[in-house]
């Protein structure tokens, strides 16, 4: 499937200049870049949340995507019925919500939860449903360890599993290592393959902060 | 004034047939105003609050507005509307339960508008864009967003009603406080005061401010919801 060039500008300011790519099913391209270098807004406006300049024709309107925002949100019901809201397969969401820890949580009420909860819950919830193209807009930002490796192992089993593409926006470039197969750099709203500036920006950022992984890049 | 306030609390617990035809048709008035008003307030007023539409900043001048207008101009233009030589005046409605209706319901439901739609805007974001994640459509995510302020609701109905219940200029005007017909609480007081029989309008008052005082304890209580 293939992303549409776009941009997007808000007053003045061209935030993001994309030139369009190609996405493979079943494959995970992950998404990184330094803060405010426009990879929420991408993830947005590929998910449709958010409309880029002018008429584009987005990947949304013509497949199923799933979308889970930077900034996660929990009805104002159970757990479970959070997830159920996205399918009635009980045992799927008793699956998921066993691996990301969550089962003992499940009759809790949605807005209880701590930041990290509900960014597990909110990742559930997507993935108890086909959808032919997931966005994650940093799933693992605020997930402890343990999370974060059964959300990468669950993600990764999705994709294949579904024959989905899946966007993966992260800061940890080890877990983009681990886990996808295309990198997309942005740099200042633009795609950079400058392997030299993407060294430099690499080392910049150093080893992973609270990496689950080895860290080693 | 000792005696007739011992005569109000009298004519309260012996229930006066006319006090009792009062406090009827006060229910049967601001019970049908303020439901009518909840099922047609609360929808525009997640409308309004959820969706930037073209037109929406006008629309929500003309709703706050409607919630300052005095009760007695709402109730004179649904006078000259109903009277015999209004363009209504065939439909015989002036001086009905009815009409005392439909004039509150033009009072009140800009207050539902206005509480649902200042509701909403808040929540109205996070809803919308996870509601869009999930792949929901518009009616789905309406009742999302319905479901995330149910307290809100509850607290615009109470609101709607005490306000109903309360309101004495439109009703006297397009109801004229006929005895047995369309005298509510509000209009017997003034009534009864001006006749000089003042333990009835005190029995009345005190029933007023005994709702007023339930309906305001439940809107405390589900404001402490609200905010938890
Ligand atoms: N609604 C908005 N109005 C104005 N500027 C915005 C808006 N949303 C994002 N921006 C700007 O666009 C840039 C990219 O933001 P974002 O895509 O969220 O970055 P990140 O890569 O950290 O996810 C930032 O500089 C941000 O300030
Ligand atoms: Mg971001």
């Amino acid at each position: 499937m293939r992303i549409n060039a776009f941009t997007k500008t808000y007053g003045s300011r061209r935030v993001l200049d994309f030139p369009g790519c190609e996405l493979e099913r079943g494959k995970i391209c992950a998404v990184i870049g330094a803060n405010g270098s426009g990879k929420s807004t991408f993830a947005s406006i590929l998910a449709g949340t958010v409309t880029a300049d002018g008429k584009v024709e987005t990947l949304s309107s013509k497949i199923s995507c799933g979308f889970m925002p930077q900034k996660s949100y929990a009805f104002r019901m159970s757990v479970l019925r959070n997830i159920l809201l996205n399918g009635n397969d009980l045992k799927k969401a008793e699956r998921v919500l066993n691996e990301l820890s969550l089962m003992e949580l499940k009759n809790a009420g949605g807005k209880t939860l701590s930041g990290g909860e509900t960014a597990k819950m909110a990742l559930a919830r997507l993935l108890v449903r086909h959808y032919d193209l997931l966005i994650l807009d940093e799933p693992c930002a605020s997930m402890d360890m343990k999370g974060t490796i059964a959300a990468e192992r669950l993600i990764t089993e999705y994709a294949q599993k579904e024959n989905a593409a899946v966007i993966l926006v992260t800061h940890s470039l080890a877990q983009a290592k681990r886990m996808a197969s295309c990198i997309l750099f942005f740099d200042d709203g633009k795609l950079n393959d400058d392997p030299e500036r993407m060294e430099e920006f690499l080392r910049f950022y150093g080893s992973d902060k609270g990496d689950p992984g080895n860290g080693g890049i | 004034m000792k005696t007739a306030f011992a005569k109000a609390i009298e004519l309260i617990l012996s229930g006066s047939p006319e006090l009792l035809n009062i406090l009827a048709t006060t229910a049967r008035m601001s019970l049908s105003s303020s439901l009518i008003a909840l099922l047609l307030g609360v929808p525009i007023g997640i409308l309004y609050g959820a969706v930037r539409f073209p037109g929406r900043t006008p629309l929500v001048v003309i709703n706050r507005t409607l919630t300052g207008m005095p009760p007695v101009v709402c109730g004179l233009l649904f006078y000259l509307l109903f009277s015999g030589v209004g363009p209504f005046g065939k439909m015989k409605l002036l001086f009905t339960v009815k009409l005392m209706i439909i004039a509150q319901v033009v009072l009140i439901t800009p207050i539902v508008i206005g509480s649902m739609e200042t509701f909403v805007s808040g929540i109205a974001a996070p809803v919308r864009e996870t509601a869009k994640g999930l792949g929901f459509n518009g009616v789905r995510t309406f009742f999302l967003l319905a479901n995330e302020s149910v307290y809100q609701i509850f607290s615009s109905y109470l609101m709607a009603f005490a306000r109903a219940i309360a309101e004495v200029g439109a009703v006297s005007m397009v109801g004229g406080a006929i005895a047995w017909k369309t005298n509510v609480m509000t209009t017997a007081i003034m009534q009864y005061t001006n006749m000089g029989n003042f333990s009835l309008g005190i029995a009345l008052g005190i029933i007023l401010l005994t709702i007023s005082l339930l309906v305001n304890i439940a809107v405390t209580l589900l404001q402490g919801r609200l905010s938890s």
